[in-house]
C-alpha cells in the first residue's frame, strides 16, 4: 500500500491581495482575520464615542440573512456594524462596488478590513447570475445589502432584488436616519456628536419582486416606523 | 565623510553601492528597453529600502523583518499545500517562528538550537487534542517541514547578525543569494543549452555553473568589507555555500510547487510571484553559512 498526500491548494493563491481582500464567501486567513477583528473593534469604538447610536426591532433571526439597507452615507455600513451584536458583526459581508472600492489596494484594504466590505461587480453583465450561484450554495452568513446601489439613489434595483428574493435567504429591511446629514454624499470629512438611529424590520415576503420593491421603499420612506 | 569610514563600514558601504548599481540597473533597463524587468524592478524598489532600513534599524529591526518573512513565507507555503485550512498545526509554527527569532535575537544559543525539537513535541500534542486522525499525517509532515524550514532555518538570518562582523555577513549572504539567483535565471536563458533537472525544467549546467563561479567572484570581491578576518579558503567556502546553497533552496521549493501543482506561491511581489518564491534560495544558505562559520572562526555569540 502506498502513501500519497492530497494537497488542495487554495483557491485564492494565484489572486492578488486586492482581490483576495474582495472575495466571498471570504476564505479562512488567520492574519486578515485578526487585523479585521482589531480594525472592526477600533472603528466600532470610534463610532460610539462619536454617536448615539440607536437600534430599533428586533435582530433577525436565522443563518442566512440578508440586510435590505437604505443608503446615503459612507458612514451607514459602520452604523449598521456598530448595531450588531459581535458574532453577527464577524460574520457579516457588505457588499460593496468593485470599481469603487477594490481597484486600488489601500482603499481595498479600508473597506474590507474596517467595512467588512466584500466586491460587488456592477459593471459586469453576468454578476447576478455568479452571485445567485454563491447565494445558493451558502449554507450560512450574513449579508449588508444596498439594492439603490449608490447613496445618490432612492429606489431598489429590480434585478438584486430578484436574486435575493430567489436565493432562500431570509430578506430584512432596515432603514437608516441620521447618517445623510452626519456624513452628506460629496463632504470630504464627517460631522460628530449626532444621534444615528438603526431600525430593522420583519423579513419581507419574497413572493414578487415588484411588491418586495415596493415594500422596500415605503420601509425606507417611514424609517421603519410602522414596523419598529 | 571620507572614504576610509565608508570602507570600514559594511551597512554604509553596502547602501551606497547597492543604491548606485541599482540606479544604474535601472539605466540598462531603460536604455536596452527590456520592457519585462520593469515590473520586477519596481518591486525591489520597493524591497530593498525595506531590507536596509530594517537593517539600519539594527538586531531588533532585523529580527522583526525576518519574523515576519517568515510567517509570510510559511503562510504562503500552508495555502499552498493545503495545511493553512488546519489552524491549529500553522498557529504552532507561527509561534516557533516568533520564539526562534526571539531565541536568535536575544541571543540564546542553547534555547535557539532546542527549539525545532519543543516545536516538533508541541506538533504531536495536535492530533491527540483534536481526537482525529483522517489527514493527521500529513498535516504534522507539512507543519515539521514549516518548523524546521520556515522558523528554524530562517531565523539563522537574524542569529547571522550577532557575529562579530554581523552585518557584513547577513548583507553578503541576502544581497549575493539574490544575485545568485537572477544571474542563474538569465544566464540559462541567454545561453543554457543543457537542462539538467525535472524539478525545474528551466534550470540548465550552464546557467547554474555561471551562478556558482559568479558567487565565488563576488565572495572574494567582498573579502574586505563582509569578511576580513576569513582567510581565503573561508571565503571561497563563503562563495561556495550561496552559489550551491541558494539553488538547492530554490530546487526545493520548485519541488513542492511540482508536487501541489502551482507556479508560484504567491502574488505579492509582481514579477516575482510570492514571498516564499524570493527567499526560498536563502533558506538553506542562511543556516549552513551560520553553522559553517561557527564551526571553523568561533562567530557567534551565545
Amino acid at each position: 500500500m502506498s502513501l500519497q498526500f492530497d494537497y488542495q491548494p487554495f483557491p485564492d493563491i494565484d489572486k492578488p491581495l486586492r482581490e483576495q481582500l474582495g472575495q466571498y464567501p471570504r476564505v479562512p486567513d488567520i492574519t486578515l482575520d485578526v487585523l479585521r477583528s482589531l480594525a472592526r473593534w477600533a472603528v466600532i469604538g470610534a463610532m460610539r464615542a462619536q454617536y448615539r447610536i440607536v437600534r430599533r426591532g428586533a435582530l433577525p433571526a436565522g443563518e442566512r440573512v440578508a440586510l435590505l439597507a437604505s443608503h446615503h452615507s459612507h458612514l451607514d455600513t459602520l452604523t449598521v456594524l456598530a448595531a450588531l451584536p459581535e458574532k453577527r458583526r464577524r460574520q457579516i459581508a457588505a457588499l460593496a462596488a468593485r470599481d469603487y472600492f477594490f481597484e486600488r489596494l489601500p482603499r481595498a484594504i479600508a473597506a474590507s478590513l474596517f467595512g467588512m466590505a466584500v466586491a460587488f461587480d456592477r459593471t459586469r453583465y453576468t454578476e447576478l447570475r455568479h452571485w445567485a450561484r454563491v447565494l445558493e450554495a451558502q449554507r450560512a452568513g450574513w449579508l449588508l445589502v444596498y439594492p439603490s446601489g449608490s447613496r445618490k439613489r432612492a429606489e431598489a434595483h429590480d434585478a438584486i432584488l430578484f436574486v435575493l428574493a430567489h436565493s432562500g435567504w431570509t430578506l430584512v429591511p432596515v432603514a437608516i436616519r441620521g447618517t445623510a446629514e452626519a456624513w452628506p454624499a460629496g463632504k470630504r470629512l464627517w460631522r460628530p456628536f449626532r444621534t444615528l438611529e438603526v431600525t430593522f424590520g420583519e423579513p419581507l415576503a419574497t413572493d414578487s419582486t415588484r411588491r418586495l420593491s415596493d415594500e422596500l421603499a415605503r420601509f425606507w420612506a417611514t424609517g421603519g416606523a410602522a414596523d419598529a | 565623510m571620507d572614504a576610509a569610514t565608508l570602507a570600514l563600514d559594511p551597512l554604509r558601504f553596502y547602501t551606497v553601492v547597492t543604491a548606485i548599481g541599482f540606479g544604474l540597473m535601472g539605466l540598462v533597463i531603460a536604455g536596452l528597453r527590456v520592457a519585462v524587468a520593469w515590473t520586477p524592478y519596481r518591486t525591489w524598489l520597493v524591497m530593498l529600502p525595506v531590507v536596509f532600513a530594517a537593517l539600519w534599524l539594527g538586531t531588533l529591526g532585523w529580527a522583526a523583518l525576518v519574523t515576519i518573512v517568515s510567517i509570510y513565507a510559511f503562510k504562503e507555503f500552508a495555502k499552498a499545500t493545503g495545511l493553512y485550512r488546519e489552524t491549529l498545526f500553522v498557529l504552532v509554527v507561527y509561534a516557533a517562528i516568533i520564539a526562534m527569532n526571539l531565541f536568535a535575537y536575544l541571543p540564546y544559543y542553547g534555547f535557539f538550537m532546542v527549539a525545532p525539537l519543543w516545536a516538533v513535541a508541541a506538533l504531536t500534542l495536535i492530533p491527540i487534542l483534536l481526537n482525529r486522525t483522517a489527514g493527521m499525517l500529513q498535516a504534522f509532515a507539512l507543519s515539521v517541514v514549516g518548523v524546521v524550514y520556515f522558523a528554524w532555518f530562517l531565523a539563522h538570518l537574524t542569529y547571522l547578525a550577532h557575529a562579530p562582523a554581523g552585518l557584513g555577513f547577513v548583507i553578503y549572504v541576502v544581497l549575493a543569494t539574490q544575485f545568485n539567483d537572477a544571474l542563474a535565471f538569465l544566464f540559462g536563458k541567454k545561453i543554457g543549452r543543457h537542462h539538467w533537472t525535472v524539478i525545474s525544467p528551466n534550470k540548465t549546467v550552464e546557467g547554474s555553473l555561471f551562478a556558482l563561479a559568479t558567487s565565488i567572484v563576488l565572495a572574494f570581491l567582498n573579502w574586505g568589507i563582509a569578511f576580513p578576518q576569513l582567510p581565503w579558503w573561508g571565503v571561497l567556502a563563503a562563495g561556495v555555500i550561496v552559489g550551491v546553497g541558494g539553488q538547492i533552496g530554490d530546487l526545493t521549493m520548485a519541488n513542492v510547487k511540482r508536487n501541489v501543482g502551482i507556479k508560484d506561491f504567491g502574488t505579492l511581489l509582481p514579477g516575482h510571484g510570492g514571498i516564499l518564491d524570493r527567499v526560498n534560495s536563502l533558506m538553506l544558505v542562511a543556516p549552513v553559512f551560520f553553522h559553517f562559520m561557527g564551526y571553523f572562526f568561533g562567530a557567534f555569540p551565545g
